[in-house]
């Protein structure tokens, strides 16, 4: 019988690290702690841990001795989990062991795998070897090399026993001390809270009526105890209040000699555009206040949207950051409304390139398991959860490297009115209403999450900041939650994140104006927590949710049923307090105004002059068809095929475009597009776009791209232009000037200039933002080996598509069928791929010159209204947006979906030169192909805007792009699918 | 009375609102009931013409796809899943749900003429490739199938979804005893092939069979053709326009029905299973 989870580790050696191993074996194990004894455990061994059928099941015995494994292995490696990180797999047999073994109850079991290497090359390190394994973060490994093999020393992992955690009454935390004091206590306490900051907390403590209020409870008054200081760090982190997006700004300009002054990016650019075209139209009904944006989808059903970055957890444990980065914003979906049901994902990852060969900073993984173990997150968080992945993209550049970025999206759905008749988008709790914590325990890990993603990673980052999630644990929660919202059991929910139920219940008590919180009722994963730590733990899988006092029985006997713990551990109340108590014992007293809006605004410096970059200059000779094979390799261009067709795309049976269409199912899709109501073809379309390097030249020209990108995208699977919304999600370095960041005002220069972007092209395209977040502190260590990532945008769109059946795929459909650019090319070549690519190759001296810009969005916009239409009407069913490696790319990969040719003649298609029509990224532009039949009406429909026929798709199987008379390229199809395929395998074959 | 589909839920399953919107396109009345309450005594089974469990990751497919979930019901649902079958009513487990009915037994089960007996005798297992992969795949059907599920189709597209999808069975004996008795129901095939002709004991290569599965297995049903698995998803193509291909060769026509001239192939299958509850009535 096949071992194929030895044989997956051995494919990855030889496609990550070029080693090859003859064979490697596998044994899944499992120790039990508990009270039932081997023998009875061992006659039902195969019920359980074992399968009959294929494998092969001991209890109290070394397989590794047995004839299972003959041969002695050159290495054994056995990877457990840390004491206290969860352990999925073992709680999952936990509750298998329980349904054989009911008595044993308080049994609990641990897993490791062991690896046994058989004809491992000599050269092989096996300390090395266990390091490709295991994350040491979370992961113990134990090694038995070939010495140790010989003499049958195998490696035996113990029980994972979580050190004992040590119960620690709140102190008082005195804060009457100078300046230098304050900030250490800050510093040491990785609050994350600036001079002023603290001075704000203890300038609260010195209020006589805050002292007396104080002394009325019997809470150390003249001081904040630790929890509440620690309440107060998660709450006004840069994480939960977007200090930077929030700031007042003196924007200086060296260009134009502005010299302004911006009073909150966020109020300014985002929110003020998205209110006014609320004023316009009908469908906008939640923004910005709630977990995600929400609009009305139809009559009887309206759809969310959100996205969230996980970055610097996925930095650390890859797998575990990036499972709760999705899971996370799940839960975000969970919590909007009275509960939306998360119905499709969008992941977008920005990395290292995955065959990086050069240096690696201190504790920096190399991209490709970077990538591996991000993907490997998303692909269990996503899969288990049953939500497919309908959209997303992978984006490479070295400077990645110091800090992956990790973007989850999902879109929710829920009723637009409870059976009750309530709106299910508006919450509405009252006080006296009770406060469930749902789902998951509150553990050790995860404490300091939010405060830790406000700083910069360091070698010292610690490691309760990382967790992994568990989807099953989730996916009951959310059966049973959305059970419960329909008999009309929720008064408010909101997701347990970032802060934990500081922030949670802290949030949720704006609404009455007050809670009361007894931290001694929380559910723990171990004894021994600090109140404080039960406060912030940041533990994952937890819903806070508010229930009628008559609701309670009801509520109750539901997650009894699901499996599911629900614990009423607060009240709302109307007190004005965010009042914790422990016990009896008050622990925090902290005024709900202060708790929200008492941090002080920051003021921060920026400064404009644009960057002195070489410009591209092409060389002047060049075979395109060679580049064309070159550029179709770029990690940037290649195909992800391998990575995307390991998430669940169309669970629900509701998604009408996928990510991959054509005859082989291998062509790229623009955009997703989903049916979600069955029967109905309806649909929604979920796109993305991001254009990171062009924040090199100007980073206003990088958020209109990203824009542009996005609705692009969307165009070209029949969005309904008049009814979109788009997220906003901003990923910077730190944008604020000091000593670790000297280049911070022009850093936040290129933060107002991606804003203003925005919102001109948010306001021309009538496209609200109704939802988004930043993460502003993307960096690696300081100092000359400083790793700044380059300013992204991730622009997420979701958009009404009146009816699948009518909708367009980037692959040729037949030979004959007429081939038209709409839009036009324009000299814009700057941070091209193309410019890149031949900088890398020693053929160009540098990638500056114009970058791609959006003079006339609104003309664009009319445009694109247009070519919906002709979708619409069935007129045109492909359709393909130019980004990235720019017209011959989009050529190339539309041959490929269609597993046809095309003969192309670029001429007239704008003023550019030859680079530039061909190899250019210039904004707005659409390639269409249109069967004869139809050309004419086509036309009509286009009349009056920039549609300029390219050629003929052809059964000759060759791509042939001219310039005139000028002969450009002749390229293979299945040459073109062989290079556009290869890069980004990276499998190491299927068997 | 329409007949009535309790479609399971709970612990992980997934494809639970997709699999009741299925039946009840066919004319069914279906309804999501967690595992719980039948294991509780809060809903009885026999209440039901047709059981389906849908595909998901129930417990996270820990311990191997299908095990806990199977043991649940293998312990609390023993007499009421053997009477079911006994009463004569179909039962379908699709992907997950094939795995659950494997790891119960109730898949492929008994010889002819002996009731459920709850011994595992097959067992899936992890693709060849070790990769989870969503992917479209060409089924064929066993025309002499006892299968009340699978009657009159001849050849279906539909995605595979899974990581453990490889079927496997002890000895050849026992597939041939399977094959004798028309129990390999459904196989992948290449779509090269003439229709009714596909099918082929031979191991196709990746990814035409997408897990490595022996004699090209997707789907097998017990021996009285009521219980049937199949790792691929039929529920996932009800509709045509959520078939890859739509925008190459969907209907040109729209009719005033949404699903008019886009029904898709896999609607059949949920037909045939409560057409045969309706006969039988």
């Amino acid at each position: 019988m096949k071992d194929v989870r030895g044989d997956v580790v051995r494919r990855q050696l030889a496609a990550d690290h070029n080693v090859h191993v003859s064979e490697v074996r596998s044994i899944y194990g499992f120790l039990v702690n508990g009270e039932t004894t081997a023998e009875p455990i061992a006659q039902r061994v195969d019920d359980l841990f074992a399968d009959p059928i294929i494998e092969h099941g001991a209890v109290n015995t070394i397989l590794l001795a047995t004839e299972m494994f003959s041969g002695t292995p050159d290495t054994v490696i056995t990877v457990g989990f840390k004491p206290g990180v969860t352990d999925n797999p073992g709680k999952a047999a936990k509750d298998g062991f329980t349904t054989l073994f009911p008595d044993d109850k308080n049994a609990t079991v641990a897993t490791y795998q062991t690896y046994a290497f058989y004809g491992l090359p000599d050269e092989i390190d096996s300390q090395w070897l266990a390091g490709t394994l295991h994350n040491t973060l979370i992961e113990r490994a134990l090694v038995a090399d070939k010495s140790a093999c010989s003499h049958q020393a195998w490696p035996e992992l113990d029980y994972p026993t979580p050190p004992e955690q040590i119960f620690i009454s709140p102190q008082p935390m005195n804060l009457e001390c100078d300046d230098a004091t304050l900030e250490e206590i800050s510093v040491n306490g990785l609050l994350a809270l600036n001079l002023e900051e603290m001075q704000t907390i203890q300038t609260h403590y010195r209020d006589e009526g805050v002292r007396a209020s104080r002394n009325a409870v019997g809470i150390v008054a003249d001081a904040p105890t630790d929890v509440e200081l620690e309440c107060l760090a998660q709450t006004w982190s840069e994480h939960c209040k977007h200090k930077i997006f929030a700031s007042k700004i003196h924007h200086v300009d060296h260009e134009t000699g502005e010299d302004t002054v911006i009073d909150s990016l966020f109020k300014t650019h985002i929110m003020t555009p998205t209110h006014d075209m609320q004023n316009d139209v009908d469908w906008l009904l939640s923004v910005f206040h709630d977990n995600s944006g929400v609009i009305a989808w139809d009559d009887t059903w309206s759809v969310c949207m959100k996205a969230e970055t996980h970055n610097s957890p996925s930095a650390l444990d890859p797998y575990g950051g990036a499972m709760t980065g999705i899971v996370g914003v799940n839960r975000d979906i969970m919590g909007t409304g009275l509960g939306a049901r998360p119905i499709a994902n969008t992941d977008v990852f920005c990395f290292g390139p995955p065959d990086w060969e050069g240096d690696l900073p201190e504790n920096l993984f190399h991209p490709s398991r970077v990538l591996r173990g991000v993907h490997a997150g998303v692909r269990v968080g996503g899969n288990e959860s049953g939500i497919p992945t309908v959209n997303g993209a992978i984006v490479f550049d070295d400077r990645y490297i110091g800090k992956p970025l990790v973007y989850c999206g999902t879109v929710g759905l829920m009723p637009r009115t409870l059976p009750d008749g309530r709106p299910s988008h508006i919450k509405t709790p009252v006080s006296g209403d009770v406060v469930y914590m749902v789902g998951g325990r509150v553990g050790y890990d995860g404490i300091h999450g939010a405060t830790f993603s406000s700083l910069e990673l360091t070698e010292e980052s610690p490691s309760s900041a990382v967790q992994i999630g568990d989807p099953i644990t989730q996916k009951k929660m959310l059966d049973m939650l959305l059970e419960a919202r329909d008999e009309g059991l929720i008064t408010c929910i909101t997701d347990n994140g970032a802060g934990g139920l500081s922030s949670s219940i802290g949030e949720m008590a704006e609404y009455t104006n007050g809670c009361e919180i007894d931290l001694a009722q929380v559910p723990l994963k171990q004894a021994g927590l600090s109140p404080w730590e039960i406060l912030v733990s940041e533990s994952q899988e937890r819903m806070t949710v508010a229930v009628k006092p008559e609701d309670q029985a009801t509520f109750e006997a539901l997650a009894n049923l699901h499996e599911v713990e629900a614990t009423a551990v607060a009240t709302f109340t109307s007190t004005g307090m965010f009042h914790v108590r422990y016990d009896e014992t008050t622990v925090a007293y902290l005024p709900i105004e202060f708790l929200h809006d008492g941090v002080p605004q920051l003021q921060l410096e920026s400064e404009w002059t644009p960057p002195a970059l070489a410009p591209f200059h092409p060389p002047s000779e060049a075979d395109h068809s060679t580049l064309l094979i070159d550029m179709l390799q770029r990690p940037n261009i290649a195909s992800k095929e391998t990575w995307v067709r390991q998430y669940d795309h169309e669970v629900i049976a509701q998604t009408a475009i996928k990510p991959f269409v054509g005859v082989k199912r291998d062509g790229p899709g623009d955009a997703g597009v989903i049916a979600p109501i069955h029967g109905d073809p309806h649909g929604l379309v979920i796109s993305c776009g991001i254009a990171p390097r062009y924040s090199d030249i100007d980073a206003g020209a990088m958020a209109a791209a990203a824009i542009d990108e996005a609705v692009r995208n969307a165009v070209c699977v029949g969005l309904d232009v008049d009814k979109m919304a788009g997220l906003d999600n901003f990923c910077w370095p730190d944008p604020i000037e000091s000593v670790k960041t000297p280049d911070g005002r022009f850093k936040l220069a290129q933060l107002v200039r991606a804003n203003r972007e925005l919102e001109r092209v948010c306001r021309a395209y009538r496209l609200p933002c109704v939802s988004g977040k930043d993460s502003m502190k993307n960096d690696y260590g300081s100092g000359p080996d400083k790793i700044s990532i380059p300013p992204t945008l991730l622009f997420s769109l979701f958009g009404d598509q009146p009816d699948v059946r009518f909708s367009a795929t980037s692959d040729f459909k037949r030979a004959g069928d007429r081939i038209y650019l709409v839009g036009t090319s324009k000299q814009e070549l700057g941070a091209s791929e193309i410019s890149y690519m031949l900088k890398e190759q020693g053929q160009a001296n540098g990638i500056g010159g114009n970058v791609p810009q959006l003079p006339n969005p609104k003309a664009n916009l009319d445009t694109y209204r247009q070519l919906s239409k002709t979708i619409h009407q069935g007129l045109v069913k492909t359709a393909h947006d130019c980004s990235e490696g720019g017209v011959a790319i989009a050529l190339a990969e539309m041959c490929i979906g269609g597993r046809v040719g095309a003969d192309v003649d670029i001429d007239g298609t704008g003023d550019g030169d030859v680079w530039a029509r061909l190899w250019g990224e210039s904004l707005g532009r659409i390639i269409v192909a249109v069967p004869q039949e139809h050309e004419a009406a086509f036309l009509a429909l286009m009349k009056g805007h920039p549609t300029t026929v390219l050629g003929t798709v052809t059964a000759s199987s060759k791509l042939v792009i001219t310039d005139g008379e000028d002969a450009l390229l002749t390229t293979d199809v299945e040459g073109m699918a062989d290079a556009w395929k290869g890069t980004l395998d990276m499998t190491g074959g299927v068997a | 009375m329409k007949p009535n589909v309790a479609v399971l839920f709970g612990f992980g399953i997934n494809c639970d609102h997709e699999t009741k919107a299925v039946f009840e396109l066919v004319g069914a009345t279906a309804e999501r009931i967690h595992v719980n309450r039948f294991i509780d005594g809060d809903a009885e089974l026999e209440a039901y013409d047709i059981l389906a469990v849908p595909g998901g990751f129930s417990f996270g497919d820990h311990l191997g796809s299908g095990r806990l979930m199977g043991n649940r019901m293998r312990y609390a649902m023993r007499d009421a899943l053997q009477n079911f079958v006994q009463a004569g009513k179909p039962i379908i487990g699709i992907c997950n749900g094939f795995q659950v009915l494997v790891k119960t037994g109730l898949l492929p089960g008994p010889e002819a003429g002996t009731a459920p007996d709850f011994i595992q005798r097959g067992s899936l297992s992890l693709n060849d490739s070790g990769r989870y992969e969503d992917r479209w795949v060409t089924l064929e059907f066993d025309p002499d199938s006892p299968c009340v599920w699978t009657k009159g189709m001849t050849r279906m597209e539909c995605p595979v979804r899974h990581g453990e999808g490889k079927y496997i069975m002890p000895t050849s004996e026992e597939l041939d005893r399977l094959d004798a008795n028309h129990q390999l129901t459904v196989r992948y095939v290449d779509p090269n092939t003439v229709p009714g002709e596909g099918r082929t004991d031979q191991q196709l290569p990746y990814p035409l069979s997408p897990n490595g599965s022996m004699r090209n297995i997707a789907g097998i049903c017990d021996s009285t053709g009521l219980v049937f698995g199949l790792m691929p998803h039929p529920e996932a193509i009800y509709a045509q326009w959520l078939h890859p291909h739509h925008t190459r060769d969907g209907a040109q026509t729209h009719g005033l029905g949404a699903m008019d001239g886009w029904e898709g192939e896999g609607l059949q299958l949920f037909r045939n299973a409560v057409e045969h509850v309706r006969s039988n009535r």
